[in-house]
């Protein structure tokens, strides 16, 4: 007459087996994962994410980044993410080993930001795009996240941290500066790690760009 | 146990038809504090995500809107939204609804109700904190799971009183047969638990490493719709579509397949979230070719309730409740066929990131899950304070505000996705022209959230009214089925 | 990587021959027999089948 153990039983197994094969076996198989050495330099790819990006990490996470951005470039025959300049190659479980959390993304209402510290070096424009989308890119929908950043009085020199080439209707008044806060510095050195344009024995560079 | 030592000296065999109505009444009317709290924190939680959402929507199409506060940032907004939406509104209905089936079910009055009272407010705490938590710029940024690491513990002692509290009301159920939407609610709770303490324990506590966290990500999140809310959903059709037209439902045979088919198959299906991303390429397969594999619950499903409701459909005029639960289940069919489509990777590669999938995820989520819910509240509320529902005119008003804006919402998002994935995947098309074709189904989006939010707010003030037990007490089938003898309130 | 094939393999193995094993015991139990009568046991002598349960609150 007792047929709780059963459906207890059944219910929990075939449930179970999805939790191994989703969840157990990824966690053993790519949990222990190691970076690519690089032979020409002696270094391991991906590289370490230093210093202050590993705060922007969580300053990424905090404003909610990945809700607009995604990281991850598709395979080419599956996908033009390739053709659409995404990235010289696939992205790989490995390119995530060094990220915390991986911030893979599922829209991409703005660009994918992959290579994004690869298509804009300067920090200084990051920080003017993050302050003011529009005042950069005339058609961003971007949200400003000038609150971020500080408007102060400018006194005496102005601050060697202060965003230059500000223009539009959030640029500052004559006399005022706008500086970054430590998240704002975060965020930007995080972004500016984003290169996932080297080499890894599952995913070499196309030769062409060799 | 002073109730069950009563009913069980019954044999429902031989007893009056006045005993069964009492028996019913006494069970109904024991669950009423707990499922009225939940129920009411659903509501709150309901109108508190409406107004979250509504705001990120206006955002998509006016990005200076309010922009100069952190809090209410596009990115703080959205996953606030999500999770008021999935653990304040739609879980707590659910809870709610599902400890009223089991107790009806089983047919014994609810025990340990004080359990289950402190596990709703540990639940709206939890729920509370986590929504402030991510305001504040604590976001974990892992889809679903975005509560900090300090709100799911509460989260998690709220659920396990639930779930021990299911196992034993299962445990000391009435002799008979066990019905299909007892496996569904058992099997619910037994479920979250297990995925939402995984989650939580390789994502947000002990994070493991790279791109695993994606597989274990997109696990949780899918069957968080197909193991929660799925099985909840489908346990108030399975009752409320043969209760309320009084007429069994068609084949039992397909509803015990249906069951078993969609416990095998759904748990594997969240990779499809990461076709070509970074996993290994098996999981995604397995999890494609279980997705395709849906089609056999879904249909069984699909074919059991409309077979059931044949020659019937004359009753959604006169009853709302299952005005909105038959609407849950067609839309249930439509958005798993839908789903199911979009696992294929050749279609996958234009819809992955684009709008379509947000109007796949309203689609399941409202259109299907939180209409069934308006039913079962429709139904079981009257049953629990002795009312009945004050005005026809506003339930009509609150199901054509919601049906409508729902259907705007899915239409649009999924027409401007389509165009959006059309001009992502060709090289030659510059990325602005994506924005530019998604924006105007953006605005249509935007007045679809005003419409939800209207309907939302007659539901609850009639929810309120209600409570309050406003208006007169009104002569129906729905809750004066007893005798005058034996009235609900008869029972406490 | 060979570790976690193995675990994930027997544990399939192992994991769906219990389900199969508890399905087996299922349809020993009766829970399969008599079909028919199950969908009937949410109906009750004073709300048996034919009867609806929910209207609109202000018709008859």
């Amino acid at each position: 007459m007792n047929k709780l153990p059963m459906i207890f039983v059944g219910v929990l197994i075939t449930f179970a087996s999805s939790w191994l094969g989703l969840v157990v076996y990824p966690f053993l198989a790519l949990g222990h994962m190691q970076p690519a050495p690089d032979e020409d330099t002696g270094g391991y790819f991906p590289p370490t994410t230093t210093g202050l990006a590993v705060a922007g990490q969580r300053v990424y996470a905090a404003n909610g980044c990945i809700y607009c951005h995604s990281q991850q470039v598709r395979p080419a025959p599956l996908s033009t993410d390739i053709a659409k300049g995404l990235g010289p190659r696939r992205t790989v479980a490995r390119d995530y080993l060094r990220v915390q959390p991986a911030f893979l993304g599922t829209m991409r209402t703005g660009p994918d930001l992959t290579n994004i510290g690869v298509r804009q070096e300067e920090a200084n424009w990051h920080h003017r795009h993050l302050y003011d989308p529009r005042s950069v890119t005339e058609w961003s929908i971007m949200p400003s996240f000038r609150f971020l950043y500080k408007l102060q009085l400018i006194q005496g020199q102005p601050s060697d941290d202060a965003v230059k080439g500000l223009t539009g209707p959030l640029a500052p008044p004559a006399g005022y500066e706008v500086v970054p806060t430590d998240d704002a510095k975060a965020l930007v050195a995080y972004l500016l790690s984003l290169k996932r344009n080297y080499p890894l024995p599952e995913a070499p560079l196309p030769p062409a760009k060799k | 146990m002073k109730p069950q030592s009563l009913l069980s000296s019954i044999n429902p065999a031989n007893e009056p038809d006045a005993l069964a109505s009492y028996e019913r009444a006494e069970i109904d009317a024991s669950t009423r504090g707990p499922v009225l709290l939940f129920f009411g924190s659903a509501v709150f939680w309901l109108l508190v995500g409406s107004v979250l959402g509504l705001l990120a929507a206006w955002k998509m199409t006016h990005p200076g809107l309010l922009d100069s506060l952190g809090f209410l940032t596009f990115g703080r907004i959205r996953p606030a939204h999500l999770n008021a939406v999935i653990y304040g509104w739609a879980s707590s209905a659910g809870i709610g609804t599902g400890l009223w089936l089991m107790a009806r079910l089983c047919r014994v009055p609810l025990m340990h109700s004080k359990l289950l009272v402190s596990a709703a407010v540990f639940w709206n705490l939890g729920v509370l904190v986590g929504v402030l938590g991510i305001l504040a710029g604590d976001s974990r940024s892992i889809e679903w799971l975005e509560f900090p690491g300090y709100a799911t513990p509460i989260l998690f002692v709220a659920y396990a009183c639930i779930g021990i509290w299911a196992v034993i009301m299962f445990r000391y159920r009435k002799p008979g047969h066990v019905y299909v939407s007892q496996w569904y609610l058992l099997a619910a709770f037994l479920w979250f638990p297990w995925m939402y303490a995984t989650a939580n324990i390789l994502l947000v506590w002990q994070p493991i490493q790279g791109s695993a966290q994606g597989a274990v990500n997109w696990w949780f999140a899918h069957n968080v719709l197909g193991l929660w809310f799925v099985p909840i959903g489908l346990a108030s059709a399975y009752y409320m579509i043969p209760k309320v037209i009084g007429r069994p439902i068609h084949s039992y045979y397909l509803a015990i397949l249906g069951f078993w088919s969609l416990a095998v198959f759904y748990s594997w299906n969240g990779m499809h979230h990461l076709i070509g991303g970074p996993i290994p390429a098996w999981m995604i397969s397995a999890s494609v070719v279980a997705s395709v594999m849906m089609f056999i619950p879904v249909v069984t499903v699909a074919i059991n309730h409309h077979m059931t409701m044949r020659g019937h459909f004359d009753a959604l005029q006169w009853s709302p409740t299952l005005r909105f639960t038959v609407f849950g289940a067609m839309a249930y069919t439509i958005v798993s066929l839908q789903g199911i489509s979009m696992a294929i990777p050749s279609l996958n590669t234009l819809t992955h990131f684009t709008d379509y999938t947000i109007g796949h995820a309203h689609f399941g989520l409202y259109g299907f899950f939180s209409m069934m819910m308006f039913g079962a509240m429709y139904y079981i509320v009257p049953r629990l304070v002795g009312w009945e529902w004050p005005s026809a005119t506003m339930i009509r008003w609150h199901f054509w505000l919601v049906a409508s804006g729902v259907l705007l919402m899915v239409g649009a998002l999924t027409i401007g996705g389509i165009l959006q994935g059309l001009a992502q995947y060709d090289p030659t098309v510059s990325f602005r022209s994506s924005l530019d074709y998604a924006t105007p189904f953006r605005w249509l989006r935007g007045i679809s959230g005003f419409l939800l939010l209207a309907g939302h707010l007659v539901f609850a003030t009639l929810f309120v009214q209600m409570l309050l037990k406003v208006g007169r007490r009104k002569e129906g089938p729905a809750l004066f089925a007893a005798p005058a003898d034996h009235k609900p309130e008869a029972a406490v | 990587m060979t570790a976690g094939l193995v675990l994930i393999i027997g544990g399939l193995v192992f994991l769906s021959g219990s389900a199969v094993l508890a399905f087996c015991w299922a349809i020993r139990d009766g829970q399969f027999r008599n079909l028919s009568a199950a969908p009937l046991t949410i109906f009750d002598k004073d709300e048996p089948v034919g009867l609806p349960t929910d209207r609109f609150p202000s018709r008859k």
